[in-house]
């Protein structure tokens, strides 16, 4: 039956790739089995095989496309340029629409409807704060184990849809508040929103903005990830510059293209804060404070490293917050967390997050900072209490606080 | 019992791949060939590969072995319905003697691996194929693979020391050892580049090399290819054999610059990449030889990179070659052919002017120290009568290249697509004595069958030796 929806995976992208495999070694899933069909080149011959050669979308097809951490390396090993990420989501959104998925609507349900709804996500985060402060979170079915790695959710939830601050006569940075980061990281934001006021910013928080739409894309509900994205389209059309604190997010409006010229307007004024903020502090705007000779570590989510290709930037900030930046695991393999994957694939994911837990112990540094919420999460559930695990804009924050001689807020 | 329910109770489910999409996704390898797979297996020891075996032969099944499938030569895709025998999960550092400087490893380990995990002691694995990234050692060991650093050191048949093979009878045995003279025929040497023919390579003792305390990379723009190819044979007249010398021509270092972002030269008809190792002195005297010989042949510009990650860049440029062609048309058909380096400027006008002469486009990246060429076709494969035209081009190119003095291939195995073209290098006594000795090892012809070879090589008959 070949494809059925209205945005397969595009053609001149599967024909960009000439099976070269140096994408192989750099993907997570094919390290782990050696496989080919659980490989970049393997997936995208699987694709052309539908495209061109008569295959089925069959139960196998979602499978091959499912095992997918979708951390897109194989982007930045590709000398083809394969758009890697697009045809993926393209693909699952073909497997979701021809093969039955076990508790389809519930997927939806998470994915779309409550990452979309204010009032739902409220009603779950306080649901959540309640049976985290009494202990029951991490023993819920499916999702417990996960939730180890939250922060202590805040109650009353607090959010930033809807607010501004700053200097009224400073260039707008519109800030994408998001779905679950608003609730869930909302020191991320505050950080954030502090850090960019004293840049010279007039930091506004668009009220009609929602969620990005990645986690819909990324689990192949095309047409919701579309009505998100042009709700943001339109929320965010009259900012100078939009900033995204979690990587993911980012990655994710840096694609908007996809959906047009409006679109694309949108994603080219797209900034994840460090990179920002790594500006700022280049000509002058923010501060960089004397080294203090301690070592904060530093993970380089694979949606910074290779959905934005600024992961660097996250050295500048910690750099200038008086911080030796060491780097673990540059280069190296997806930790796992990689949204509903988790929940999909628990012992693959498992199994990274251990493997990435080992190289920060291997770094010996007892602080770490990473630019994305899930990243955050999978460090904190695999990583023993001993650890730190943070925000880099929350530490230079708090640096930036300290110089001030006032106490900070943060934790 | 079918032959896939014996081996899915031998390796269990998950290790045996034969769905339809599975079998569309293993077909295929780097190259342009694809062929009919039965199953494909995941064995993990020697003994399993054994096992395996013995259950293709009774089951009249051919096999095939696979490592990461970067081959160009088809030599991993099967030409009858074969077992595809992927040895991916072998890929152990078993021991490593860091004073004999000797590793046993698996098949299976990433080239790159290898050296990148004995880094800290200094030493390397010296073939490095431009897929090292992601080809395996049982890969090079297949088609006895070259590199850039193969210039000096040599290719992979001089960094084996032993390698450890199941038979067509399902035995493991062992040829070579890590003795410096072994008595008796060097079976060894027989078994590097062989492709799979006389048995699968289970585990390899690999000569390790030290690490050089410095280096430099020279990143040398001509105006003309001539003047590029004149410069090299002058370094080799010189008698200083730098580590590496690679030429890329115009169309190739534009592909590879959008890629890498690395600062070759886009506005120069070639630009030669030459590396120096050794110690202090002895790089900064070859490099101003290098240098001088350059000037002397009108080099358009010099660029000298010393520190590691410039070099490391400059690297990833010219090893991301292949793969970069794709910014020129989504299908590519390259030879592999060797020619006298005295000949190089003459064979490559040929190749230019075939290309022309068929309508095709050519990109040329090629080992220029030891007058490897990577002659490359761009080309779309859906556009009807393409490919024969391409096949057709890139068959008289190899016959120029032979007819200069040269040969079919220098580093990427023989496979499927030079097969028939063998004759061209070989008379009829040649490929019967290799018949033979493929015989010797495998008389039912189960491995790799149809590889190599051209068919009728015992009793040669010429007839259907043209592609």
């Amino acid at each position: 039956m070949g494809w059925v929806t209205d945005h397969p995976p595009r053609m001149e992208a599967l024909d960009s790739c000439v099976a070269c495999g140096l994408c192989l070694p750099v993907c997570p899933t094919f390290r782990l089995t050696g496989d080919e069909t659980a490989s970049p080149r393997g997936r995208l011959t699987a694709m052309k095989a539908v495209a061109s050669h008569g295959m089925e979308v069959d139960e196998r097809f979602a499978e091959m496309m499912s095992f997918c951490l979708q951390c897109r390396a194989c982007e930045t090993a590709c000398p083809s340029m394969v758009p890697f990420g697009g045809v993926m989501e393209a693909s699952r959104t073909e497997a979701r629409t021809q093969v039955p998925v076990r508790r389809d609507w519930f997927r939806r349900l998470l994915l779309v409807n409550v990452l979309r709804s204010r009032f739902l996500l409220r009603v779950a985060t306080i649901f959540a704060a309640v049976m985290q402060r009494i202990g029951l979170l991490i023993r819920l079915p499916v999702v417990g184990a996960q939730t180890r790695g939250l922060r202590p959710l805040s109650l009353p939830v607090r959010t930033t849809a809807g607010g501004t601050w700053g200097n009224p006569s400073g260039d707008v940075a519109m800030l994408l508040s998001g779905c679950v980061a608003d609730v869930w990281f909302s020191d991320v934001h505050k950080a954030t929103i502090e850090v960019l006021v004293a840049a010279g910013y007039r930091v506004e928080a668009p009220a009609n903005q929602t969620c990005c739409g990645a986690l819909a894309a990324h689990g192949g509900f095309a047409d919701d990830a579309r009505s998100m994205a042009n709700c943001n389209i339109k929320a965010f059309a009259s900012a100078d510059v939009i900033v995204t604190d979690v990587a993911g997010c980012g990655a994710h409006l840096k694609v908007y293209g996809r959906y047009g010229d409006d679109g694309a307007g949108v994603a080219a004024k797209v900034r994840d804060v460090n990179e920002v903020v790594a500006s700022a502090i280049t000509d002058g705007r923010l501060p960089s404070f004397p080294t203090s000779g301690r070592k904060i570590g530093i993970q380089d989510p694979c949606h910074l490293e290779h959905g934005q290709h600024t992961a660097t930037a996250v050295d500048v900030v910690i750099g200038a917050a008086g911080f030796t930046p060491i780097a673990i695991d540059r280069g190296g393999q997806c930790c796992g967390a990689a949204g509903l994957y988790q929940i999909d694939y628990p012992e693959i994911s498992e199994q990274l997050g251990r493997m990435k837990a080992d190289r920060v112990t291997d770094a010996g540094t007892t602080t770490v900072v990473s630019a994305n919420a899930g990243c955050e999460m999978q460090l904190r559930r695999f990583l023993d209490d001993g650890y730190r695990i943070r925000h880099p804009i929350e530490v230079y924050r708090d640096r930036m606080m300290e110089d001030d001689r006032r106490p900070t807020t943060d934790d | 019992m079918p032959l896939i329910d014996e081996l899915v109770a031998l390796l269990g489910p998950e290790r045996v791949r034969h769905h339809p999409l599975d079998l569309a996704v293993f077909a295929k390898d780097a190259g342009v060939t694809s062929g009919p797979v039965v199953a494909a297996v995941f064995p993990e020891t020697a003994a399993e590969v054994a096992a395996c075996v013995k259950l293709a032969v009774t089951h009249g099944v051919p096999i095939v072995p696979r490592g990461a499938g970067t081959g160009l030569a088809g030599g991993a895709v099967p030409i009858d319905p074969g077992l595809l025998i992927v040895v991916t999960r072998m890929n152990q550092i078993h021991e490593i003697d860091e004073i004999g400087r000797t590793a046993w490893v698996g098949p299976g380990l990433i080239n790159l691996d290898l050296s990148t995990s004995l880094a800290s002691r200094g030493l390397h694995f010296a073939p490095d194929p431009s897929s090292q990234r992601a080809s395996t050692i049982g890969g090079n060991v297949g088609t006895n693979a070259g590199g850039p650093h193969c210039l000096a050191d040599g290719t992979t048949v001089a960094h084996i020391l032993a390698a450890e093979l199941v038979t067509a009878d399902g035995d493991i045995v062992i040829v070579g050892s890590d003795a410096p003279d072994l008595p008796g025929l060097d079976l060894r040497a027989v078994v590097v580049g062989s492709e799979g023919t006389l048995g699968i390579v289970t585990k390899v003792l690999v000569r390790l090399m030290q690490n050089p305390p410095n280096a430099a990379t020279l990143l040398i723009g001509f105006s003309t290819i001539q003047d590029a190819a004149a410069t090299v044979s002058r370094i080799i007249a010189s008698g200083s054999i730098p580590a590496a010398l690679e030429m890329m021509d115009r169309p190739m270092v534009e592909a590879v610059e959008a890629f890498v972002q690395a600062g070759y030269p886009t506005d120069v008809a070639a630009v030669l990449l030459a590396e120096v190792t050794g110690t202090g002195q002895s790089v900064a005297d070859t490099t101003s030889l290098i240098e001088s010989i350059a000037h002397s042949n009108n080099a358009a510009s010099i660029r000298v990179a010393t520190d590691s990650a410039e070099r490391a860049l400059l690297w990833k440029g010219r090893k991301s070659a292949f793969g970069a062609v794709s910014q020129k048309a989504p299908d590519y058909y390259l030879h592999d052919t060797v020619v006298p380096r005295t000949r190089l400027v003459e064979v490559l006008g040929q190749i230019y002017e075939i290309g022309e002469r068929h309508g095709v486009e050519m990109l040329n990246v090629f080992h220029a120290g030891d007058g490897n060429l990577h002659p490359l076709v761009a080309f779309d494969a859906n556009e009807p009568g393409m490919f024969e035209r391409v096949r057709a081009a890139a068959d008289e190119m190899v016959r120029a290249s032979i007819e200069a003095g040269g040969t079919l291939s220098g580093e990427h195995g023989i496979g499927i697509e030079k097969r028939d073209l063998m004759p061209l290098v070989f008379n009829e006594a040649d490929l019967d004595a290799q018949a033979r000795i493929r015989d010797a090892f495998d008389p039912q012809r189960i491995m790799n069958p149809g590889k190599v070879l051209p068919s009728g090589s015992r009793c040669f008959d010429a007839s259907g030796a043209r592609l």
